[in-house]
């Protein structure tokens, strides 16, 4: 029996807390943390709600110096991977840091230490721009700076893969860890796409709830007034181990990574399939590499993309692979709170799913109150019920048909 | 106010140190760990703030207080 990736500790910067107590906290309230966006005027764009990071600065352990240096999102990694560090308790005198590496996923990029810069540039030439720009904008900044940060030199990786990237970015850490490669991994997600100009991107999309007069009702997954996601910011870090390791260690073990299932739609760059096979796939594969069987699973942790047709397919996927037994398992999109983090929303969501498993408690879908014929499942709404969970699964989907599931098991 | 004390303030300015973290015949490497990205923005900074066209290889990481007060001031008066 291959030995199980343990999960050690946790990090979290969120609309709805920094610190994973009032994450949780918050959760299980069923609270809504999205609002109006306050940080540039977003009066013209369709979609200008958002579910906002206010107080990075006062949770920060960085010096002035390092922060004028990096975008918000790589700041946003460095405080959640400190907490996750402190968390898991590893004592970082006495480890081998060539044996550490740094997994993350991101989808857009640092834009708005980018957007200030290129501004500049064109308005006062090259002198104008910041020589942190070329070090500061990228998706594997982060990660870099993270590395640099604690002088962990292990193998280490950024994944893009639009909504799908921390998903995939926790399956390669699992697979390192799982393969000896590194003996701990600092592993999960950042994105900070509330800028000008990453707003409009994601507006462009055509995704984006436009429910502006009713921020905190705007993002209501599987209802059948939903009328897209909206956007959120912030980061989810989570230290892997060996289960051997972490038990040697004395740590807390809050879940461990079982495995994973995967697969592309290979059909259109920003549709997915409409018959929704290869996200039956990529379920059905993660349950075979788990080594469970389907009734052997509590809850599902969904993409919940709150679309007319990705809530529908995902739906559709659950009755394709369960059948009948879906009835006997929790579904919810606790992102309904505080918005879909991109290319971190996987990782905020293992962070909820253990949180989940250890209060017993499965988190809400909010605002779900009229059903849809199509999205007729029981997706726990608007308040948490207490339930026991050992085994769950997270899905992920990026745009186009980037289809992930993550099997998650009780510590 | 002198030219030395204004390089001094706008090197605090652009790094983000105190005054007391500089210190008089250190070079800038040695005394607040300055790397080469932080003095293209510090040779920018100078150049905007005395109107002056300094090269990036004429002030460095190397440079202590001393020799960048000199050069700009040598540069100021040219």
């Amino acid at each position: 029996m291959k030995e199980r990736v343990a999960i050690t500790g946790l990090g979290v910067v969120s609309p709805c807390g920094l610190k994973k107590e009032t994450f949780w906290a918050h959760l299980k309230r069923a609270d809504s943390f999205i609002d109006e966006i306050t940080r540039f005027d977003a009066s013209l764009y369709p979609s200008r709600i958002a579910g906002q990071v206010h107080e990075l600065d006062h949770y920060t352990h960085l010096s002035g110096r390092l922060i004028k240096k990096i975008d918000v999102f790589s700041h946003m990694a460095l405080v959640s991977s400190e907490q996750a560090l402190q968390d898991s308790k590893i004592d970082l005198e006495k480890v081998d840091k060539n044996r550490i590496g740094v997994f993350m996923g991101n989808a857009l990029g640092g834009w708005l230490f980018a957007e200030t810069e290129l501004r500049d540039m064109y308005i006062e030439g090259r002198e104008g721009i910041s020589p942190y720009m070329a070090s500061a904008w990228f998706p594997a900044a982060p990660q870099g700076q993270v590395t640099i940060y604690y002088g962990f030199k292990g193998y280490s990786k950024t994944v893009v893969a639009d909504k799908a990237s921390s998903a995939l970015a926790l399956w390669y850490a699992s697979k390192i860890i799982a393969q000896g490669k590194n003996d701990f991994v600092l592993a999960g997600g950042m994105e900070a796409p509330i800028t000008p100009y990453a707003l409009l991107c994601a507006n462009t999309n055509g995704n984006l709830s436009k429910n502006n007069l009713n921020p905190k009702k705007a993002y209501r997954p599987y209802d059948l007034y939903r009328d897209g996601f909206v956007l959120g910011e912030g980061s989810g870090m989570v230290v892997l181990e060996k289960e051997s390791q972490a038990k040697k260690r004395g740590s807390h073990i809050y879940g461990f990574i079982k495995g994973v299932g995967f697969s592309s739609d290979g059909y259109h760059y920003s549709r997915y399939r409409p018959d929704s096979s290869n996200l039956d796939y990529a379920i059905d594969s993660c349950i075979k590499d788990a080594g469970w069987s389907k009734k052997d699973i509590d809850y599902i942790c969904l993409d919940g993309e709150a679309t007319v047709l990705g809530d529908y397919l995902e739906t559709k996927a659950l009755k394709d692979v369960f059948g009948k037994s879906i009835k006997d398992i929790s579904l919810s999109a606790p992102k309904s709170m505080f918005g879909n983090f991109l290319g971190a929303q996987t990782a905020l969501d293992l962070v909820a799913t253990v949180l989940s498993m250890k209060n017993d408690t499965v988190l809400p879908t909010i605002n779900y109150e009229v059903s849809d014929p199509y999205c007729d499942l029981d997706y726990t709404p608007n308040k948490a019920i207490s339930r026991e969970i050992n085994k769950a699964l997270i899905l992920a989907r990026g745009r186009g048909g980037i289809n992930v599931a993550l099997a998650v098991e009780k510590g | 106010m002198s030219i030395k004390e204004e390089v001094l303030d706008l090197i605090c300015q652009t790094l983000d140190v105190k005054k007391e973290e500089i210190k008089e015949g250190q070079k800038l490497y040695d005394s607040l760990g300055v790397d080469s990205t932080e003095m293209v923005e510090l040779v920018v900074s100078l150049n905007k703030k005395f109107d002056i066209k300094l090269e990036t290889n004429e002030v460095t990481k190397f440079s202590t207080p001393e020799e960048i007060v000199s050069t700009v001031e040598n540069k100021k008066s040219s």
